[in-house]
């Protein structure tokens, strides 16, 4: 970390949890089944336990998720997998109303 | 004769593309070899002995195959009916399934007991749990070349993980193929002696057929019990019936099917007040345990454990807690509950109200004097549960204590997640020690988990908790414009339940994360 230089709020908590280790305890706690404790923002949970450092609306940037396939698991992945999700909703901010779910379950 | 030729080559392919069309309008069902051979050895390759390539060297749940084929479905362009599905999944289920002990410790994933907090070492939580549960991996056997595929397909169908958190770190792939590959090949391998054994000795699926008296525990409504009514209706399948009723004296009435896999996984589909309801129970010795729960929202679920009629076992006691110094009714559930009841020290029978070889209520009365603790109860020889008698409640706990709800609908296709929670009281025994008494009623609230949910106001948006049940419904999912940043309807809460004993009022305090929805959901998360 140091070469980079927080430059906001957010960054700067990180940093601050970095350095005093508690990053580590923060991911145990977040293994609960099926949700993803990849803190870079995270899903569900940030690296601090709570929500408030994750990218939210999510619906502003999801396609910078979907698109990267960052939190496969639960975010449809548009790279190799299901690459038209979002050929109903190509602004996510106005049209994720018409995002689907995509196992395909017994009709 | 050039024409000739030309024509009965048309007709010839016209006929083809004619049985193609048809085919899929063919209601002759196939069976599972049939299916294999005409629909998956189009890529996957025979091995000799009907072994196929991949297919062949893997063992799972029926759970973990159907989400190899649902993945063959949506990465592999795979046509196939739902019912050519359903009967491979029974097949490779019941062939190339798990043993009873092999699920041991990870059940919570089939019965979508979702805010579990999983216990696994640190290497296999940062490897495999990061992204999905731990459980999705150890409901899995391989041996060493099919763990090392699964990490290749992972790699090269999310390339990106490298870079991800807990990931670029490190040298992932190297780590996943030296370290994680043999460790996951030694403690999932294919081959074992558990399997083995079971194959030989499954039982019948007729040993299903019958009555069972059960106990449920359904968090946010109560105890219930009842008998469920199980008819044969084809190889492995059957009719199913559900009678009873909770404590309140509100029904618990339903119809609907059930499958049996691998020789114990047993899958029904219920519908109980017009609600789906899924079971996922596993049937070992006359007695049938696990999960049943909306299908479309699978929080909303009961505990439930059934016996045998015709077995002689003790199965619960609802409510299983009683006061020193005062009388209350306790319904006894089991099979073939005959004899005397004993609730053990301090703790007299003062009636017999009803007693069936199913159900046995009594009227207890717990001395003043009688010792906080749990007490050991019996019916004649029948022992195995536990009544608790106490003088005061010295802590409440929120269970669970660290918990996960997800916003939804909203117009959006997701389900809105809700929180479901219990009270449980805790004293103190002669010993110091403590001890569970058991779910009480309570009066629930939510408040900010911290400064920022307090600035951010997750309190207002987050959702609603109901303040008698301890049902919590989150907020509408979307962007919300009246937030800061349109943030949407997240929240980091402290769930607050307070239990009155005897005017003295006791709280707890849990945690729940709100969060945002899931669009990729499979039965194993």
């Amino acid at each position: 970390m140091k070469h980079l230089k927080p430059i906001n709020n957010k960054a700067l908590k990180l940093e601050q949890a970095a350095d005093e280790n508690r990053i580590e305890e923060v991911v145990a706690m977040n293994s609960v089944a099926g949700c993803a404790s990849t803190t870079d923002p995270g899903w569900e949970i940030d690296a601090f336990g709570g929500v408030s450092s994750l990218c939210q609306p999510m619906e502003a940037d999801l396609y910078g998720c979907s698109d990267p396939c960052w939190w496969p698991a639960q975010v449809p992945d548009m790279m190799s997998t299901y690459p038209d999700w979002n050929k109903d909703a190509q602004a996510s901010n106005d049209s994720w109303r018409n995002l689907g779910t995509v196992f395909p379950d017994d009709k | 004769m050039k024409r000739t030729l030309r024509l009965s080559m048309t007709s010839g392919l016209l006929a083809v593309a004619a049985c193609l069309a048809l085919h899929p309008e063919q209601s002759q069902a196939r069976d599972a070899q049939t299916i294999l051979k005409e629909t998956c050895q189009g890529c996957h390759t025979p091995e000799g002995e009907n072994a196929l390539s991949r297919i062949s060297h893997q063992r799972k749940t029926p759970e973990g195959w159907l989400m190899s084929i649902a993945r063959m479905q949506t990465m592999h362009n795979l046509q196939i009916s739902d019912e050519d599905r359903r009967t491979v999944v029974k097949y490779l289920a019941d062939t190339q399934g798990l043993a009873p002990s092999e699920t041991d410790g990870v059940r919570y994933a089939l019965e979508r007991r979702l805010n579990t907090v999983e216990q696994f070492d640190d290497q296999t939580k940062q490897m495999c749990g990061r992204c999905h549960s731990g459980a999705r991996v150890a409901l899995q056997r391989r041996p060493a070349q099919e763990w090392e595929r699964l990490v290749n397909f992972h790699l090269g169908q999310w390339p990106s993980l490298e870079y991800q958190a807990l990931a670029r770190d490190r040298d992932w792939f190297d780590i996943a193929r030296k370290d994680m590959v043999p460790l996951l090949a030694k403690r999932y391998p294919l081959d074992t002696q558990a399997w083995k054994d079971w194959q030989k000795n499954m039982p019948k699926a007729e040993a299903m057929v019958g009555q069972w008296s059960f106990s449920g525990h359904m968090p946010g409504k109560g105890e219930l019990g009842g008998i469920m009514t199980v008819s044969a209706n084809g190889t492995d399948q059957f009719k199913v019936a559900v009678d009873g009723q909770y404590a309140d004296g509100s029904p618990f009435k339903g119809e609907g099917s059930a499958i049996l896999y691998s020789g114990y996984e047993w899958r029904g589909n219920v519908t109980v007040d017009g609600v789906n309801m899924r079971q996922v129970f596993a049937a070992k010795g006359g007695e049938l345990k696990g999960r049943m729960f909306d299908k479309a929202h699978d929080e909303r679920g009961l505990d439930f454990v059934a016996a045998k009629q015709g077995t002689k076992q003790l199965l619960a006691v609802q409510p299983g807690y009683l006061k020193a110094g005062s009388e209350g009714e306790v319904t006894l559930i089991g099979s073939g509950l005959e004899g005397k009841p004993s609730f053990g020290k301090g703790v007299e029978v003062v009636e017999v109200l009803e007693q069936t070889p199913e159900r046995l209520r009594v009227k207890l009365k717990a001395a003043a004097d009688a010792a906080p603790g749990v007490r050991a109860v019996s019916v004649g020889a029948l022992k195995g549960v536990n009544l608790a008698v106490y003088r005061d409640i010295a802590e409440v706990k929120v269970v669970p204590a660290f918990s996960v709800a997800r916003i939804g609908e909203g117009g959006g296709s997701t389900p809105k997640v809700q929180g479901r929670f219990d009270a449980e009281a805790w004293g103190k025994g002669t010993d110091g020690k403590p001890y569970r008494i058991g779910v009480f009623p309570a009066q629930w609230k939510v408040e900010a988990f911290d400064e920022r949910a307090k600035e951010d106001e997750d309190v207002k948006y987050a959702g609603t908790m109901q303040a008698d049940s301890g049902v919590f419904t989150p907020g509408d999912a979307g962007p919300n414009p009246q937030r800061k940043m349109s943030t949407n309807n997240a929240g980091n809460l402290k769930v607050i339940a307070a239990v009155d004993d005897a005017g003295k009022s006791h709280t707890g305090e849990g945690q729940m994360i709100v969060t945002v929805q899931r669009w990729n959901n499979p039965p194993i998360p």
